[in-house]
């Protein structure tokens, strides 16, 4: 399979985009730079790994950088997973528009866009592909200061769901995975009193794995899971 | 000799034919031996919103263009004044 994964330079996405290129696929990472560990992963497989240098920040320049100037449109893809995200906490009396706008941007926009040029290309090809977004468990439980945040997550569930119906018929699927809080750098700015207060509120009282959330993704994105689109996974360590 | 507008015209028309009978073949509908400019996409060649899609992605393949970018076309001449753009 061809895949395209967003924020593939650390933490999750990382976990991913080693989790796919050790099944065999071949997988165009996305992201603003190349950290210490995605470097040694492009060197590890060097015919199927191909880092794609894109701020999903600024969503004009998706189509070119991502599209034309690298996938092209004689490569079929087969999938997406939508994974690069930023977190604006903070408590909703001190929001701001600027952060607000640029947490959307990236979490929002271009997810939207990067679906939208994903499907064209699934079309292009008549492949029945695979669409998943990775979600949080934030946009269902609550936590303090994760509103703005949230709301992203939200709307990126919304979409998800509409995009499976309006494109079910070509046999194009889409999903979200609803993570719960994983150790990554995302949560680092947590106190150890946070993280505890969080992790009790979950079932397994344990920070969700990065290796569920990614065997998770596989799985939505085999055959396996061709009767499953429009879903939310929840793999979050049972949140209560 | 012929004029080369009129063998570039020819040659898009053979594409969209190409491209329209392709569609009209995986929706089961009996395939075109020729286009008019006048045929309405939805209501003569009878294609639903997602066909347009499917439509609108292979014409850009083929052409560069994104023919609906700009907004919906009826006819298959507008599609055609689209790609001439």
């Amino acid at each position: 399979m061809n895949l395209l994964l967003t924020g593939g330079s650390r933490g999750l996405g990382l976990q991913i985009a080693e989790h796919q290129l050790s099944l065999g696929h071949q997988v165009y990472v996305v992201s603003r730079n190349v950290t210490k560990e995605l470097d040694s992963l492009l060197r590890k497989f060097p015919e199927r790994a191909c880092f794609i240098d894109c701020d999903l920040a600024d969503t004009g320049q998706i189509k070119k950088r991502v599209f034309d100037d690298q996938i092209g449109k004689e490569t079929p893809l087969h999938g997406l997973i939508s994974n690069a995200a930023t977190a604006y906490d903070d408590l909703l009396t001190n929001l701001q528009p600027e952060p607000l706008h640029s947490m959307f941007q990236t979490n929002v926009y271009a997810p939207m866009f990067l679906t939208k040029y994903v499907v064209r290309n699934m079309l292009l090809h008549e492949v029945a592909g695979s669409i998943v977004h990775i979600s949080s468990i934030s946009a269902h439980t609550g936590y303090k200061g994760l509103a703005m945040y949230a709301a992203t997550k939200g709307a990126i569930e919304s979409f998800s769901k509409n995009t499976a119906r309006e494109w079910g018929s070509k046999g194009i699927r889409s999903n979200c995975v609803v993570a719960g809080f994983m150790e990554t750098e995302m949560s680092s700015s947590l106190s150890n009193e946070q993280r505890d207060r969080i992790h009790k509120r979950t079932a397994l009282k344990r920070p969700t794995s990065l290796v569920s959330v990614a065997s998770t993704v596989e799985y939505l994105l085999s055959d396996g899971s061709q009767s499953v689109t429009g879903q939310n996974l929840f793999v979050d360590s049972g949140t209560i | 000799m012929t004029p080369a507008i009129y063998l570039t015209r020819l040659s898009m028309s053979d594409k969209l034919l190409r491209l329209f009978n392709g569609i009209r073949s995986d929706a089961g509908a009996a395939e075109l031996d020729s286009i008019d400019d006048d045929a309405k996409l939805r209501d003569d060649l009878g294609f639903d919103s997602l066909e347009l899609a499917v439509l609108a992605v292979k014409i850009e393949a083929e052409f560069g263009v994104d023919v609906f970018e700009q907004g919906i076309v009826l006819t298959v001449g507008e599609l055609r004044g689209r790609i001439n753009e």
